[in-house]
């Protein structure tokens, strides 16, 4: 594919776009730069994901740095869980160079089906965390909450469900495109004890590490074209950002809907079309 | 407790400094190498700057696990130093395989 200014354009307009909408659902640029890039651009699957985790490690970074010093993200917990999400991403990148690609679009086509169903199914979401832990333990934390104004101290439960998730997170991660927060999240708060809260940011901050194991496999076998990975994180950096500042305003609910209903339409798109 | 808690605390304002000054330069030379990608398609500058933007991005992350090795061995927390030391070696095992199917070993 020819590299054309307007192409680079394109990109760097649709990373605008899929970085507010996941900045504002909280679900990350991947999951909508990824289907654009495939669909619209024509793009094969394998570069529209390469050109998304490098975008998903300058999100991930930016909005890490911009948490650190308020004791949100559980480093100790996080490091830990990278063994394997990492473990998870290399395995992903592997495969992702063996599979075709007809397979890895409906599997991408499957999982975005699966984070609309969650994503409606969750539309006001609840923070599952009830613990009044006291002491946080070795891989607890503790954090001031605004919100609710007092000091939260929690503690990690079934640290090895932890691990298969973010196994499975780091899988998908590198051969889809995407974060896999959307997997992490909601096992690490319902299951292992994690405010909601804590468990997004520590989640953000693993993800660097993890797109990155992933990365380097398709920017090391020569399907990184830099043009266009510019384009793609200058433009999603732009886009969350102003997500950001929209999304506080914007009606959350009727855009979960709405972005929901796409991303279904979308998932049918990539299962059935054939290229 | 109180010591390890302000020890932590440390450790999360390096990896934000680090974190920063990776995402800021390698912003700045992917919005430089892009603008002039797009003036000048044929201009190889444009290509090694941007290139160059996308190495130090995905240095950015390693740096910060690397960083957190070398602040575990300070502090002695071998079990830390040996999980941050497993994700590096991961992260090598991805050069490695990019390199097998780039066929260049």
């Amino acid at each position: 594919m020819a590299v054309t200014p307007a192409l680079t354009l394109y990109i760097l307009g649709a990373g605008v776009i899929a970085g507010a909408f996941g900045a504002t659902l909280g679900l990350g640029g991947g999951i909508f730069l990824v289907p654009f890039l495939n669909l619209a651009l024509g793009l094969p699957i394998g570069a529209a994901a390469a050109i998304s985790l490098i975008t998903v490690i300058a999100t991930s970074s930016s909005v890490s740095a911009a948490r650190t010093g308020q004791r949100l993200i559980n480093l100790r917990l996080g490091m830990s869980l990278e063994v394997a999400t990492a473990a998870g991403s290399l395995a992903g990148g592997i495969t992702a160079q063996l599979l075709s690609e007809d397979t890895v679009r409906r599997m991408f086509a499957a999982v975005m089906a699966i984070i609309a169903v969650l994503m409606l199914r969750t539309l006001d979401q609840r923070d599952t965390f009830t613990g009044t832990a006291v002491d946080p333990g070795l891989l607890g934390g503790r954090y001031d909450d605004q919100q609710s104004g007092g000091l939260v101290t929690y503690r990690v439960k079934r640290l090895p469900l932890a691990l298969v998730a973010s196994f499975v997170a780091g899988n998908v991660s590198a051969l889809l495109g995407i974060g896999g927060g959307v997997i992490k999240v909601p096992v690490l708060n319902a299951w292992c004890g994690i405010p909601l809260r804590a468990a997004a940011a520590t989640s953000a901050f693993m993800i660097g590490v993890t797109a990155t194991a992933g990365a380097i496999i398709y920017y090391g076998n020569g399907q990184i074209v830099p043009a266009l990975a510019a384009a793609g994180v200058l433009g999603v950096q732009v886009g969350s950002w102003l997500g950001l500042r929209i999304g506080e305003r914007a009606s959350n609910r009727a855009l979960k809907i709405f972005m929901g209903i796409v991303m279904l339409a979308i998932a049918g798109i990539m299962a059935f079309r054939g290229r | 407790m109180t010591t390890s808690h302000s020890r932590d605390q440390r450790l999360e304002r390096i990896i934000g400094g680090i974190l920063r000054l990776g995402v800021a330069t390698s912003s700045v030379l992917l919005a430089i190498g892009l603008a002039w990608s797009i003036r000048r398609p044929a201009s190889g500058v444009a290509g090694t700057l941007m290139s160059a933007g996308l190495l130090i991005l995905m240095a950015t992350p390693v740096t910060r696990v690397a960083a957190s090795v070398v602040e575990y061995a300070v502090e002695r927390d071998s079990v830390f130093v040996v999980l941050t030391s497993i994700v590096l070696l991961e992260i090598v095992g991805g050069v490695i395989a990019a390199l097998v199917f780039h066929q260049r070993l």
